[in-house]
């Protein structure tokens, strides 16, 4: 393999989650911005496809994913 | 240093295609390896186009994201434009071995860094959560004509598609938005039908372009 992999802590995939919403205009947390994705509520919700991606490296018991 | 000949861009081609399809813990690599040749090969700007993501989680996923960036995940063009290349990909248990599946895969050219002025996109979601058309093509323009639209832009509308591969991507900007390729057209053209052969052969489809 020519590249290594890059490992990403918990902290450093939401820092990346957040940092690129701001930098689109999207004011929001990165646990505000996965629920308001996961809900249909981003009006264009393509724009962060690769943001939330991101949370595809969590385990699936994050408590990103548990619901209130 | 000089170009690799034909020969052995195939090569390499056959042989990372074969890693990945494999699915051994070695086939996010290849994949992404893949990716990279293909882009060195055509339309990337520099010579490293995308890197390989993982995180907490066990490493039976990771993400190929676009190596420009670490928040917008780009991809520079020849063009000087841009491409967003989000790839997420899993290995789950197949017979008595493994193999490799795409999960989402994301393509967007545009023309600025944070991705306000792009131009289309293509997603492929394998299990949407809305109701959009699991795999599809949006476009920012302008009709010719007035019609009810989503949302009432052309931007989102999503035209259903069927799933596009990265190659097929790749030939779009080379043949339609006149990107600059890094090789002679014999070359180019036979090392993306090579690797969309053998992605394509999987799923009984034919090229999305032709082979020479």
């Amino acid at each position: 393999m020519e590249q290594e992999v890059l490992e990403l802590s918990r902290d450093q995939i939401l820092t990346r989650i957040e940092r690129g919403a701001k930098m689109r205009g999207l004011l929001y947390s990165a646990p505000e911005l996965i629920s308001r994705y996961r809900e249909g509520r981003l009006d264009d919700p393509s724009a962060v496809g690769d943001l939330i991606a991101m949370t595809s490296l969590l385990p699936d018991d994050d408590p990103l994913f548990v619901r209130p | 240093m000089s170009a690799p000949s034909l020969d052995t861009l195939l090569g390499q081609v056959r042989d990372l295609s074969k890693q990945y399809l494999a699915g051994g813990t070695d086939a996010f690599g290849a994949f992404a390896d893949l990716v990279n040749l293909l882009l060195r090969t055509t339309v990337s700007k520099g010579s490293i186009g995308v890197r390989l993501n993982a995180g907490p989680r066990p490493k039976d996923r990771m993400t190929v994201v676009g190596a420009v960036a670490d928040e917008n995940h780009l991809v520079s063009l020849n063009d000087n434009n841009l491409m967003r290349l989000s790839i997420i990909l899993f290995r789950e248990q197949y017979k008595d071995g493994h193999r490799m599946k795409v999960e989402q895969a994301r393509y967007q050219y545009q023309c600025d860094d944070i991705g306000k002025r792009w131009i289309f996109r293509y997603d492929y979601v394998r299990e949407p959560k809305d109701q959009h058309p699991a795999t599809h093509l949006q476009v920012r323009g302008q009709l010719a004509e007035t019609v009810s639209l989503h949302k009432g832009m052309l931007e989102r509308v999503h035209f259903p598609s069927g799933r596009i591969s990265i190659e097929s991507v790749i030939r779009l900007l080379i043949e339609q938005f006149d990107v600059p390729p890094n090789a002679a057209p014999e070359t180019w053209r036979r090392v993306l039908a090579e690797s969309e052969r053998i992605f394509e052969d999987i799923a009984h489809r034919p090229l999305s372009g032709p082979s020479a």
